[in-house]
């Protein structure tokens, strides 16, 4: 049985006085591919923006409960640390507008250290190769990011996520934006990036799910219904309640 | 499939009359191959030339049923991409064709090799052809009925069933052969009345074959998991005696 | 019946158009008079050797009068907006930071608030303030470069902090998370990612509060006070543009009216240049930032 990455343990999600996501424990095996579904509005995109600590950056916001990633608990740690090992990829693409495309993958090396530029070159050409878009922009590095495509910048984003050297990636619904062939790029590339990083991904599409993902996790009103591998989850699920929002009896 | 569908209940209602419907095909076609089977059966009982062409003639409508059934489930697999109990229920449907295919194409048969001779006295034989056929016609019925209504222990039974007609089976092989042996001039047709026997021992397979797969669609169960598997001997023909007694 | 609506409605629209027309007119009339009459009047002045480089002229006679030249108020106005602008942009976006960083806190909103009230209190009180504050705590430099800067700073900030502030709440929010889920620490992300991908809008707001206080008058006559001399020194009075046209432009004397004239034209010519300039380069920063 492979290692569990990335811990949770009890976590529980707070807007104000609101829980968004309640006492969720989960573990996430390393170097596999995790999806997390469930419908809207229902605490996915709250639940995986804990795993990176961005759900604090928010006004009004608490979190209560562990996530261990390697044994150690995220939330005793330095957050900005904690975001250089657990990258997130968003759902709309959105690099930084003023800069190029090897200014962007880099941004993450060159605001954190002086590194000698050839060192700098490595990483980005190693990032946009595992993005796999460096075919279609090694002759044109420098030019702004706004010139690529919608699909393209989205793995201009992956780029500069891994970039930053993560142990863990996460995506929340990375792909909702792109139009079918960008999408499936990205589904493929997922499949490769998993021989280096743990992968989370969270989609509302099943189809993406039982695509890319090894296990899945259903997430509804803010609880974890069912988590297993894919196959069993897609065929045979345990819950009814897995059941039923997998064969749209929801309502 | 992916969320909500946005028409609403409206909308699901028609999915699972959708699936609703693709069962009742399956169960059409199944009271067709059924009746296949019963009046090949009596053809061949009776040795009536005309009845069996009539069975032959419904031929066709079988494989038509049997591509049309194939090509439904198809489309609902890629139209509507289910999962879950609707996935197991189309994957289920197309297997259950085959087998429903084949009780329909072992009536027919039995049809195929109706002739007018008699072949004397066999009231024991006919006794215990009859007794078969009575059983595997219920149990066709029956595995129908529990695709009909979703009842996971209407098709558990079967296999239950199943046993008695094993040892039918090997009955009719017994009585056969001695006959065989006391009434050589009968060989050609009595090696009929073998097949036939055997042909009911098939049907009554396949419709074993059609409740695991409906219960495989409801529950997700396969077949080692609710039956303990019996160690499966070879079946020896015992040899004649030579008196043309039959055997114990 | 309808050839009725249809004319009636003809007639409505022209009338509508004619009077839009007017309006227009009457807006535009008093800038087109102002440059016309600075074009008339001060043109000849304007080329005149040694004008922007002499001292300007003390009230004379008819009979014999002496240098025209503006050039101590030019040095003067570059000094003051200068060192102004060197107060007032730093202060300014970074309080314009602090309000949208902290916006849904009270100490956000209260910058907010109060930049935005500042922008339209009248420029004389800035000049009264900063007169009223040095007079108590160190008198010796009341009219001097350092206060005029001061009290023409006052007057920058708020319109600096607005419109930064503007700025920066289009920046989308996308771009602040993707810089912080990168590992990167909220400083560094407003400083280097958020406040460059606003700077065309903070230029221009820095842009429209140079121009203000380059035209300003009222807030030096009490601070920087004005004088004839060129450059004497952070804790002199210095000379100033509009504080030269003010005096002048109430002057009897025909050489003294002629130079304020000259010197409105010059501030006219001058705020344009530097306005186009500086939209230009903005408009060839946001360029590079095609499709966003």
């Amino acid at each position: 049985m492979e290692g569990t990455k990335l811990k949770v343990d009890r976590l529980t999600a707070y807007y104000g006085d609101n829980p968004a996501i309640r006492e969720i424990s989960l573990d996430f095996p390393e170097r596999r591919v995790t999806a997390i579904i469930g419908p809207s509005g229902c605490g996915k995109s709250t639940f995986i923006r804990c795993l990176n600590r961005m759900h604090e950056t928010g006004a009004h916001t608490r979190v209560e409960g562990k996530v261990l990633l390697d044994g150690e608990d995220i939330y005793d740690d330095d957050p900005v640390r904690v975001r250089r090992r657990i990258g997130m990829v968003f759902q709309r693409p959105n690099p930084f507008v003023t800069m190029s495309i090897y200014d962007n993958v880099s941004v993450a090396l060159r605001f954190n250290g002086r590194h000698p530029r050839e060192y700098v070159d490595q990483v980005v050409i190693r990032s946009l190769q595992q993005a796999a878009l460096w075919d279609e922009v090694s002759d044109r590095v420098d030019a702004p990011a706004t010139s690529l495509s919608g699909g393209q910048q989205q793995r201009l984003c992956i780029a500069r996520a891994l970039a930053a050297g993560p142990e863990v990636l996460l995506m929340d619904e990375p792909c909702s934006a792109l139009d079918p062939l960008a999408t499936s790029k990205i589904e493929e590339l997922i499949g490769q990036l998993k021989q280096d990083y743990t992968v989370v991904i969270v989609t509302h599409n099943m189809q993406q799910a039982a695509r890319v993902a090894d296990f899945t996790a259903f997430i509804y009103l803010g609880g974890l219904v069912e988590f297993g591998p894919t196959e069993q989850l897609f065929e045979r699920p345990k819950e009814r309640l897995t059941e039923q929002y997998i064969t749209g009896r929801f309502g | 499939m992916n969320e909500e569908p946005p028409g609403g209940p409206k909308i699901r209602a028609g999915y699972d009359l959708e699936i609703r419907h693709l069962k009742n095909r399956a169960v059409e076609m199944g009271d067709w191959a059924l009746q296949m089977f019963h009046d090949g059966w009596e053809a061949f009982e009776a040795g009536d030339l005309e009845a069996a062409q009539k069975v032959l003639d419904r031929g066709a409508q079988l494989d038509r049923y049997d591509e049309d059934m194939e090509h439904a489930a198809i489309a609902f697999l890629v139209l509507r991409q289910p999962t879950a109990i609707d996935l197991r229920t189309a994957a289920a449907l197309l297997k259950i064709t085959t087998h429903l295919d084949r009780i329909g194409r072992l009536g027919f048969d039995m049809a195929r090799i109706t002739s007018p001779e008699t072949s004397g006295d066999k009231d024991d034989l006919t006794r215990v052809l009859e007794r078969m056929d009575a059983v595997v016609e219920s149990m066709v019925r029956q595995a129908l009925d529990a695709l009909a209504t979703d009842q996971v222990s209407l098709a558990r039974d079967l296999f239950r069933r199943d046993d008695e007609v094993d040892q039918l089976h090997r009955e009719a092989n017994r009585r056969i052969i001695d006959l065989m042996v006391k009434t050589p001039a009968a060989a050609p047709r009595l090696a009929m009345d073998l097949l036939v026997a055997r042909h009911f021992e098939r049907i009554a397979d396949n419709a074993c074959k059609v409740g695991e797969k409906t219960i495989y669609a409801l529950t997700g169960q396969r077949r080692s998991e609710y039956l303990p598997r019996h160690p499966v001997v070879p079946y020896v023909l015992e040899a004649p005696r030579k008196d043309g007694r039959a055997r114990k | 019946m309808k050839f009725d609506h249809h004319a009636r409605r003809k007639l409505f629209s022209h009338a509508i158009a004619v009077v839009t027309g007017l309006c227009v007119i009457a807006v535009l009339y008093p800038l087109f008079s102002i440059i016309y009459t600075a074009v008339i009047k001060g043109g000849a002045v304007l080329f005149q050797a040694g004008f922007l480089t002499d001292v300007p002229p003390n009230a004379c006679s008819i009979v014999a009068c002496k240098t025209v030249g503006i050039g101590p108020d030019i040095e003067g106005t570059f000094i003051l907006v200068g060192l102004a602008a060197c107060i007032a942009i730093p202060v300014g976006v970074l309080a314009a930071i602090f309000a949208t960083e902290y916006r849904t806190r009270g100490f956000g909103r209260a910058i907010s608030f109060t930049a935005d009230v500042l922008t339209g209190a009248p420029s004389i009180i800035m000049g009264a303030f900063i007169f009223g504050y040095f007079v108590l705590y160190d008198p010796t430099i009341v009219y001097s470069a350092i206060t005029g800067a001061l009290a023409l700073s006052a007057i920058m900030i708020p319109i600096i902090t607005r419109t930064a502030e503007e700025a920066l709440r289009t920046v989308p929010e996308a771009t602040r998370e993707a810089a912080l889920a990168l590992g990167i620490s909220k400083w560094k992300a407003t400083l280097r990612i958020t406040l460059i991908t606003a700077l065309p809008g903070v230029a221009t707001g820095a842009l429209l509060a140079v121009m203000r206080a380059a035209g300003e008058a009222a807030p030096l006559l009490f601070t920087a006070l004005g004088s004839n001399l060129p450059f004497q020194g952070f804790n002199q009075p210095t000379a100033a543009l509009p504080l030269l046209i003010y005096n002048f432009a109430l002057s009897p004397y025909s050489n003294q009216e002629k130079v304020a004239w000259g010197a409105t034209l010059f501030l006219l010519v001058a705020i344009l240049i530097a306005n186009v300039a500086t939209r230009y380069m903005i408009h060839r920063l946001s360029r590079r930032y095609a499709g966003m």
